[in-house]
This record gives structure tokens, C-alpha cells and sequence, in this order.
């Protein structure tokens, strides 16, 4: 129960960060926690005790934890990572072109 | 009311609905028959990899490893296409000489921790995507601590790209192998090839994770450099 209250207090932290702030930089931030949130919660809820998967090839020991919820969430680091660079470059360009990374101000330069 | 209030109470409602709906949701067992039994199981015989990580990374799930790469691949084109690299660097001279001695004096260990990492993937913690990062990572303090301009004649964006490709084209050819030799895509070529548990075993996964590890560290020192020539323009 502990890991859903958790993983729910993190993610509504970034959902609010990214609804409430206006600079794009904590709105990457915002979407940087909510991913953190989700990769907890997915190892959490698959946690089921056990040492970690790699094997000894003396003992073999079975009761290890499920290792596919770590290779899922290892892809999903790497994408997130993708992803916040390149959210991170459109910063730069925008700042270049604006000098300003404050969403309200951005909306009155439409035209 | 405020639009802040607003949000707030709509998350604090969100809040207690997930909330409601995930209390019933439990722990997840390993159920006799399921993906997860089998791989605890039998991937050690299948592949000769101790470490079932990197056996669902790099051969039960290979393929998807590529298009992952492919996904670092793109962002990196993206990211050198917006910020192009036609301004030269300028850069601060770096820090002091203390800290530029001691990083000279730490980088090998760094570099030689890296590819342990890298190469042991199949053995222990780690594998093609994490020792790389902290290969990329030498290039990045590189740029901190002696300036951009010393990397950028050290290790240039051409010689980062050289290897990046080259990792890519390394993947790619481990999974042509796997054509060529009677199998499918990326197939696993002589797994019990060397004995279990020494680095020279798993068939081609030590391969796919040396090329991952170079793609990924030269891909993230791109990003990082791409991103400061300009942020830190000093004249």
C-alpha cells in the first residue's frame, strides 16, 4: 500500500508541476517526476522478494525477482532520457529565438 | 477561485480515485507456466547469460534493444540537426590546475571502469546502456573541467559520431550474423560457446553490449556537447 501512496504522490507532483509552472524548464522537470513514478511503481508492485536476477553458476539459485519488469523499465530509462534532451534542445532553440522560456509570455508572441 | 486551486483539487480527486482503484491491486507472484518462470528457469541454458537482464536485453528481446538504440540514434540527429555544430566552440579555460591534474590522474581508472561494465554485462550489475553512460560521462567532465575547446580538439563531434555509428553498425551486423548463420535476426550465434560464467561466453551478447556501450557514451557526450556551445558562448 505504501508504494501506491507513494508512486500517486510523486506523479501528481510532476502532473501539478507541469499543469501549475510556467518556466518550460521545471515543466521538463515535472515530466521527468511523473517517469520516475511510473518506473518505482512498476519495480515495486513486481517486487516479490528474492536476490537480484543474475545467477551463480556453483548454487543455482532460483528465488530470484522477476527480471522483466528491470529490462522494461531499462528501456524506459533510456527513452526518457531521449526524450528529455530533446524537450531540453527546444528549450535552447526557444530561448534562442525568444529570449524567454516563461509559457505566458510565449503565448503573446503568436503573431 | 484561482486556476492553482482549481488543479489542486482536481489532482487531490484523481489522487483518491487511482488510489481507490489501485488498493486492490497485489503484489505480482511468479506464476507457474509465466514469461518470468521460464526465464529464471531455463535463459541460463539458452543463452549462457548469468545475468538474466542483460539475456532479456540482448536476446529474448534483442530486437526491441535495437529499436531502442534507434531511439537514442534519432534523438541525437535531432539534436545535432537544431543545434548545429557550425559555431566553433568557446569556451570557458576550465578549472584550476589542482582539479585538471587530479582528472588526468583519474581518468584511465574511469575509462577501465566503463568497459568493465561494458564487457562483464553478462557476468554482474550493468551492461552495454549503464557502462556507457559513464563512458560519455569522461567526455562531459572533459568539457567541465578543461573547457569545450580542448575537448572539441581531443575528441572531436566527428571522431563521437565515428563511434557512435560504429556502435550501431556493430548491433547490427551481430543480428545479420545470426541471419547468416541458419537462424533468424539477431539470433544468439553459439551461446555455449566458452565456458559458463568466464567473459568469453554468451555468444554475441558481449558483442551487442560493447557496441551498445559505445553508442550510448558517444551519443550522450553529442547531446551534452551540442547543448553547451552554445549555452556557454564566451568571447
Amino acid at each position: 500500500m505504501l508504494y501506491h501512496i507513494v508512486f500517486l504522490l510523486l506523479f501528481m507532483l510532476g502532473l501539478h508541476t507541469v499543469l501549475i509552472k510556467k518556466s518550460l524548464i521545471k515543466i521538463v522537470i515535472g515530466l521527468n517526476l511523473m517517469e520516475a513514478a511510473v518506473f518505482f511503481w512498476v519495480i515495486a508492485v513486481n517486487y516479490r522478494g528474492g536476490i537480484i536476477p543474475i545467477l551463480t553458476v556453483s548454487n543455482e539459485i532460483k528465488d530470484v525477482v522477476n527480471p522483466l519488469p528491470q529490462a522494461l523499465i531499462l528501456t524506459g530509462i533510456v527513452i526518457g532520457a531521449s526524450t528529455t534532451a530533446f524537450l531540453l534542445t527546444l528549450v535552447i532553440e526557444i530561448n534562442k529565438y525568444a529570449k524567454i522560456i516563461d509559457l505566458d509570455l510565449l503565448k503573446g508572441l503568436r503573431d | 477561485m484561482t486556476k492553482d486551486k482549481i488543479v489542486l483539487s482536481v489532482l487531490l480527486v484523481l489522487f483518491a480515485l487511482i488510489l481507490f482503484s489501485l488498493s486492490a491491486f497485489p503484489l505480482q507472484e511468479i506464476f507457474p507456466g509465466s514469461t518470468a518462470e521460464h526465464i529464471i528457469k531455463s535463459a541460463v541454458e539458452e543463452t549462457a547469460s548469468l545475468n538474466l537482464v542483460t539475456a532479456i536485453l540482448y536476446d529474448y528481446r534483442a530486437f526491441d534493444s535495437l529499436g531502442e538504440s534507434t531511439v537514442i540514434f534519432s534523438a541525437v540527429s535531432a539534436i545535432v540537426l537544431i543545434l548545429s555544430f557550425k559555431q566553433l566552440p568557446v569556451s570557458s579555460k576550465g578549472l584550476s590546475f589542482i582539479v585538471k591534474r587530479t582528472f588526468a590522474l583519474l581518468t584511465p581508472f574511469i575509462f577501465l571502469f566503463g568497459l568493465y561494465i561494458i564487457t562483464h554485462g553478462h557476468l554482474s550489475p550493468g551492461g552495454g546502456f549503464q557502462g556507457g553512460v559513464i563512458l560519455g560521462s569522461i567526455s562531459i567532465i572533459f568539457c567541465i573541467i578543461y573547457g569545450s575547446a580542448f575537448d572539441y580538439e581531443k575528441y572531436s563531434p566527428q571522431t563521437k559520431t565515428l563511434l557512435e555509428t560504429g556502435g550501431a553498425l556493430l548491433f547490427v551486423f551481430m543480428g545479420l550474423l545470426g541471419l547468416f548463420t541458419g537462424g533468424y535476426f539477431l539470433r544468439n550465434v553459439n551461446p555455449l560457446f566458452g565456458e559458463l560464467g568466464s567473459i568469453i561466453s554468451a555468444g554475441s551478447i558481449p558483442f551487442i553490449n560493447i557496441g551498445i556501450g559505445f553508442k550510448v557514451g558517444a551519443g550522450l557526450a553529442i547531446i551534452f556537447y551540442s547543448m553547451i556551445q552554445k549555452t556557454y558562448r564566451e568571447e
